[in-house]
C-alpha cells in the first residue's frame, strides 16, 4: 500500500524517535554500565583508601580492635562489600571480616605495588563476580601493610539492568509523549497539506475555483477600520488584501503582488494577518487559481482567435490553386496547403514534419536538397520552372522558393510556391506551333500563287489535248489521268490559298441557315446514294452574320464531307443551329455516327497535312483550313468524340462551331 | 551511501560491545585462622603519646632506622596508645626504651626503675621546655593568668609534663590551685592529645588549654593560629629524655648513647633525622637531671604512684 503524506511523516518521526530512542538506550545502557563500574571501581578505591588512612594508626598500634570495627564497619556500607581485610607488611593477615576463618587464596589473589594508589582485580568465586581491591597502607613511605577491599560485581550489574530498565520505559515513554505532541503538531500541518493536495488536483482537473486556505479571521478593513466598498479586498473573506490588485490601500503601491508586496509587508495589516508558512501557501495557492483562471480565460479567448485566422489562413492557402509549402532551417516540412498535399497525393499529416528524402525520390531528392541548401545559405530566391512527372503525364511546374528569415543574418527557412502551368506550355507550344504553320501558309500561299498560273495553263492544254486525242486510245487515258491530277493539284493549291488567307474575303450579312441549305444541295445528293441522311434542325429564326459566306459555306462543306468520310455507308449526319451563348453568338452543331476520332489524334486533326485519309482522298488541309476560316471571322471550333448529346456508347464525332453575328443581335 | 548511514547506525547502536574483563578463579573454601607471632630478639621503641601515632611514626621513624644501622639492633618502634599504657608498658618490659617527657620519666623511674641515659635539645638549643596555656584570641574573659580561675581547663594528659603539670606548677607559683578551676579535663582517646587541647581551645569546648611549648606548631596546617592567644608560660624543665628499662643490657644502652652521641646536626643525613624527630642533639643524661621535676611533682601534690 502506498503511504500518504500523513503516513510519511508519521513513519519518518515515529522511526526517528525509534531510532533515536534505541540510539539513547544503547549509549544509555554502555554509559551507565560503564559508569557503575567505574563508579564501583572508584568507589571501592575510594573506601579502601580512606580505610587505609584510618588503618594507620590501628596498625601502628597494633590495635585489632580497632582494627576489626573499622573493618566491620566498613562491610556494614553497603550490600556490595564482601569483605574486608589487613595485611601486614609480610602479607600475614591481620584482620578481616570473614566469620569462618580467612580464605588463604585470597592472600595472592591481588597484590599492589608502594607506588601505587591501588590495584583491581576481578575474581570469580564461583557464580559471582567481584572486584578485589588492593590498598597499600603506607606511612612516610614506609608501608606498614595492605588493605583488601572485595565489592560484588554482580551487585552492580543487577543495578544496571534496573536501571536499564527504567532507561526503556523513560524511552518509551518519551517516545510516546513525543509522538503524541508531534501528532497534535503534525496533524494541522497535513490537514493543510492534504487540503492542499485536493485543490491541486481539483485544479488540475480544471477546476479553478478552489478554496485551499480557510476563511480569513483578521481581515484588512477590520484592522484598519476601512469602509471602501469598492475595494477588492472588502469583504473578501477569501484572500489577502496584498495578494489582490487594485485595492485602495492608501498606504498600498499600486499593481499586482510582485510590486506591491514590498510595501505590504511594512503595513499593519500584514503584520497582523499573515499566518505561517502552510497558511501562507494555501493562500497564495489560491490567489494562484484565481490569476491561472483569469489568465486562462484570456489564453482561450486568445487561442480562439489564433485558431480562428489559422482558419483562415488554411482556407486561403487551400484555396490557391498554386502548391505552397514552408519548410524551417532543417528542410523539414511545416506547413502546406491543399494543392501541395494533392500534387504528393498525401494526406497533410503525411507531409508535414518530413523532409524532401521522405517526400520525393531519385534525382527530384537530390535537386531539391542542393536547391534549398543553397537559398537557406545564401538568401537568395529562386525561381525556374520544373517539369515533374505526375500522375497521368508529366507536369509543368512554374516554382518559387523565397527565404523566409528570422533575424539579417539567419534564414529560418523557406517557403515554396508552385504553379502548375502544363497548359499554358501546351499554348505556347501551339502559338509556336502556330507561328510555324502561319510562316508555312505564306510560303505555301506564295508557292500556289506562283504555281496556279502554271497549273491553269497545264489544265487548259491538257483539257484542249483531250479534245483532240481519241477517247478510246492509250493517249486519251493518260491525259485524262493528267488533267485528273493537275485538278488535284489546282484543288491543292486552291486550299493552299484559302489556308494562307491569301483569298479575298467578300463580307456579306448572311442567314447562316441559306448557307447550310445551299451546302447540302450540293452534298446531299451523294451522301444519299451512300446511305448518308442528312437531319436539318434550323434555328426558327433567321441567323444573319456578317462575314465571308462563300467561306463560311466552305467550313460546312469541309465539316459535311469529314462526316460522311466517317461514316462511310450507312449513316446520320445531324446538323443543328441556334443562338450561342449570347445573343450576339451563332451556334452551329454538324455531328455524325461515324468511326470517331481517336483520343490521341484529337489534338492533331487541326494541323495541315494531318489526315488519315489516303493520299488520293485527302490533303489535311481541310480542316486546317477550316479552323482558319472560323478564326479570320473571330469564332470558336470544338469537337468532341463521341458527341456530347449523344450516349456514351455511341461513336462519331461532333464538331460544334460558334461564331459571332458581327451584328447586334442575331 | 547507503550502507554508510548501516554502519553509522551500528556505530550508534552498539558502542561498547567488547571482550569482557578476565577474572581470576579463586576457592574461598580454603580457610585459615589468623595467629600474631611475636617476634623475637626485637628492642621495642615508644614514644610517650603525646602526638597521634602518625606524629611519632614520621618523627621518629628516620631516627630508628639510624638506630638499627648504627647498633645493629633488631629497634622497633611501637605505638602505646596513651601516657599510663606506654608507663605500664615500661613496668612490663613491653617497651625498651622510652622517650618521655621528665614527668613521666620520674614516675617509671620511681615504679619501675627505669633508668635516664639521654635527653634531646629541642630545636630552639634549650635542653629544656616549657609549658603553654592558651585560650582563644577573642575570649576577653580571659586576659590574666587569674582570669583563669572558674573557667574550664583542658589540659594534655594528667601526666603530661608541658600540657599539665608544668602550668599547674604554674598557677600555683601564682596561688591558683586545682580547686580553683571550674573544671579540669584531659583530651580524650589515645594518641594526638596535644592537638586534641588545642582544637578543643580553639573550638571554644574550653575556656582555655594548656600545652607544651612548640604544640602549635603541629597545628598550624590545621587550624588559624592566629585565633588562639598565649596567656602565659610556665617555668622551663628539663626536657625529653631517654630511658632504658629496668634490667636491659647496659651494653645496648651503651650501643644506642654512642649512637645518639654520633648524631651531628652539621651533617646533612643526621640533620634530616633530628629535623624529623624535631630536636638537633641527644646528649648524655641521667636520673639526677631530672630532680628538678621530682621537686615540680610534690609542689603541686602529685603522687609518683598514681
Amino acid at each position: 500500500m502506498k503511504l500518504g503524506f500523513r503516513g510519511k511523516i508519521y513513519l519518518g518521526f515515529f522511526s526517528l524517535l525509534l531510532i533515536q530512542g534505541l540510539v539513547i538506550f544503547f549509549w544509555v545502557s554502555h554509559v551507565v554500565k560503564e559508569s557503575m563500574l567505574e563508579e564501583l571501581k572508584n568507589r571501592g578505591i575510594s573506601i579502601g583508601i580512606s580505610l587505609s588512612a584510618r588503618m594507620v594508626e590501628p596498625i601502628l598500634g597494633m590495635d585489632f580492635l580497632r582494627m576489626k570495627v573499622l573493618v566491620d564497619e566498613t562491610v556494614q556500607l553497603g550490600d556490595d562489600i564482601f569483605y574486608t581485610f589487613v595485611l601486614d607488611e609480610e602479607e600475614n593477615p591481620l584482620i578481616h571480616t570473614f566469620k569462618q576463618g580467612f580464605p588463604v587464596a585470597l592472600k595472592t589473589a591481588n597484590t599492589v605495588l608502594n607506588n601505587q594508589k591501588g590495584s583491581i582485580q576481578l575474581l570469580d568465586i564461583g557464580g559471582q563476580l567481584i572486584y578485589d581491591y588492593a590498598i597499600p597502607v603506607i606511612l612516610n613511605d614506609n608501608r606498614l601493610g595492605t588493605l583488601r577491599l572485595g565489592l560484588f560485581r554482580t551487585r552492580a550489574e543487577k543495578a544496571v539492568n534496573k536501571i536499564i530498565i527504567y532507561v526503556v520505559v523513560t524511552i518509551i515513554v518519551a517516545i510516546l509523549i513525543a509522538g503524541f505532541v508531534g501528532t497534535l503538531l503534525l496533524n494541522p500541518v497535513t490537514k493543510s497539506i492534504k487540503k492542499l493536495h485536493e485543490s491541486s488536483e481539483q485544479a488540475l482537473m480544471g477546476n479553478l475555483d478552489v478554496r485551499t486556505a480557510p476563511l480569513l479571521k483578521r481581515t484588512c478593513w477590520e484592522t484598519m477600520q476601512c469602509h471602501q466598498k469598492e475595494c477588492p479586498a472588502y469583504k473578501n473573506y477569501h484572500h489577502r488584501c496584498w495578494y489582490l490588485v487594485g485595492t485602495l490601500c492608501p498606504d498600498c503601491v499600486e499593481g499586482e503582488y510582485a510590486k506591491k508586496i514590498d510595501s505590504c509587508q511594512q503595513c499593519e495589516v500584514y503584520k497582523r494577518c499573515s499566518g505561517d508558512e502552510i497558511q501562507t501557501l494555501a493562500e497564495s495557492f489560491d490567489v494562484m487559481t484565481l490569476s491561472l483562471k483569469d489568465n486562462l480565460s484570456d489564453l482561450k479567448s486568445a487561442e480562439s482567435i489564433l485558431n480562428e485566422q489559422k482558419d483562415l489562413l488554411q482556407m486561403i492557402l487551400d484555396a490557391i490553386p498554386d502548391f505552397i509549402s514552408l519548410q524551417d532551417h532543417e528542410g523539414r516540412y511545416v506547413s502546406v496547403n491543399r494543392a501541395f498535399c494533392e500534387m504528393l497525393d498525401k494526406n497533410k499529416e503525411d507531409i508535414v514534419g518530413r523532409v524532401n528524402d521522405d517526400l520525393f525520390s531519385g534525382n527530384q531528392v537530390e535537386q531539391y536538397n542542393r536547391e534549398d541548401k543553397r537559398i537557406l545559405e545564401t538568401g537568395i530566391p529562386l525561381v525556374k520552372e520544373n517539369r515533374v512527372p505526375g500522375p497521368k503525364s508529366p507536369k509543368w511546374m512554374h516554382v518559387v522558393k523565397i527565404p523566409v528569415s528570422k533575424t539579417k543574418d539567419r534564414v529560418k527557412g523557406l517557403v515554396c510556391s508552385g504553379r502548375d502551368i502544363t497548359r499554358l506550355k501546351a499554348v505556347q507550344e501551339q502559338l509556336t506551333q502556330a507561328q510555324k504553320m502561319e510562316s508555312v501558309g505564306r510560303l505555301a500561299a506564295g508557292v500556289a500563287h506562283e504555281i496556279n498560273t502554271p497549273l491553269g495553263i497545264i489544265l487548259g492544254y491538257a483539257q484542249l489535248l483531250l479534245e483532240d486525242v481519241e477517247k478510246k486510245g492509250q493517249m486519251y487515258n493518260d491525259v485524262a489521268t493528267i488533267v485528273k491530277q493537275t485538278k488535284i493539284c489546282s484543288k491543292i493549291v486552291a486550299d493552299l490559298l484559302n489556308f494562307s488567307y491569301s483569298s479575298e474575303s467578300n463580307i456579306i450579312i448572311f442567314n447562316i441557315n441559306d448557307a447550310i441549305e445551299e451546302v447540302l444541295g450540293v452534298v446531299e445528293h451523294t451522301f444519299n446514294l451512300n446511305h448518308v441522311m442528312v437531319k436539318q434542325e434550323y434555328h426558327k429564326a433567321p441567323l444573319l452574320m456578317k462575314g465571308d459566306k462563300g467561306k463560311i459555306k466552305q467550313v460546312f462543306i469541309n465539316l459535311l464531307n469529314n462526316a460522311f468520310a466517317a461514316i462511310g455507308k450507312n449513316g446520320n449526319i445531324f446538323v443543328t443551329t441556334g443562338i450561342g451563348k449570347t445573343q450576339k453568338e451563332i451556334k452551329v452543331s454538324i455531328s455524325d455516327t461515324g468511326i470517331g476520332i481517336a483520343k490521341e489524334n484529337i489534338s492533331k486533326i487541326f494541323e495541315p497535312f494531318y489526315t488519315t485519309k489516303s493520299p488520293d482522298q485527302g490533303t489535311g488541309l481541310g480542316l486546317s483550313v477550316t479552323f482558319g476560316i472560323i478564326k479570320e471571322h473571330n469564332g470558336t471550333i470544338e469537337v468532341y468524340s463521341p458527341p456530347l448529346s449523344g450516349n456514351k456508347e455511341e461513336q462519331g464525332t461532333q464538331f460544334v462551331v460558334a461564331l459571332p453575328s458581327g451584328l447586334n443581335s442575331v | 551511501m547507503k550502507y554508510g548511514w548501516m554502519v553509522l547506525l551500528l556505530f550508534l547502536l552498539f558502542p561498547g560491545c567488547g571482550e569482557d574483563e578476565s577474572a581470576i578463579k579463586v576457592d574461598l573454601s580454603i580457610k585459615e585462622q589468623i595467629v600474631i607471632k611475636e617476634e623475637l630478639g626485637v628492642i621495642t621503641y615508644a614514644y610517650l603519646p603525646q602526638y597521634s601515632h602518625t606524629v611519632s611514626h614520621t618523627r621518629h621513624h628516620s631516627l630508628i632506622q639510624y638506630l638499627r644501622k648504627e647498633t645493629g639492633l633488631n629497634i622497633k618502634q611501637i605505638f602505646p596508645d596513651t601516657f599510663d599504657q606506654h608507663m605500664k608498658m615500661v613496668g612490663q618490659k613491653k617497651i625498651d626504651i622510652s622517650f618521655s617527657n621528665p614527668f613521666v620519666y620520674i614516675k617509671i623511674a620511681h615504679r619501675y626503675g627505669a633508668k635516664a641515659f639521654a635527653r634531646i635539645v629541642e630545636m630552639d638549643g634549650k635542653d629544656s621546655f616549657r609549658g603553654q596555656i592558651i585560650c582563644r584570641a577573642d575570649n576577653s574573659s580571659i586576659q590574666t593568668l587569674s582570669d583563669c580561675r572558674n573557667k574550664r581547663w583542658i589540659a594534655v594528659d594528667s601526666t603530661s609534663a608541658g600540657g599539665y603539670l608544668f602550668p599547674l606548677g604554674h598557677f600555683i607559683d601564682h596561688g591558683i590551685t586545682k580547686m580553683d578551676f571550674k573544671e579540669i579535663a584531659f583530651a580524650p582517646g589515645p594518641g594526638g592529645k596535644q592537638e586534641k587541647v588545642v582544637l578543643s581551645v580553639y573550638t571554644g569546648k574550653y575556656d582555655f588549654g594548656t600545652i607544651r611549648e612548640g604544640s602549635l606548631d603541629v597545628v598550624v596546617d590545621r587550624i588559624d593560629i592566629n585565633k588562639i592567644r598565649i596567656i602565659s608560660i610556665s617555668d622551663s624543665y628539663p626536657g625529653w629524655m631517654y630511658a632504658a628499662r629496668k634490667n636491659l643490657d647496659k651494653k645496648i644502652v651503651e650501643k644506642l648513647k654512642q649512637a645518639f652521641e654520633k648524631l651531628n646536626f652539621n651533617r646533612k643525613d643526621h640533620r634530616e633525622i633530628l629535623e624529623a624527630a624535631d630536636f638537633i642533639k641527644v646528649i648524655s643524661s641521667s636520673d639526677s637531671d631530672f630532680d628538678s621535676v621530682r621537686q615540680l611533682a610534690v609542689k603541686v601534690g602529685i603522687s609518683l604512684d598514681e
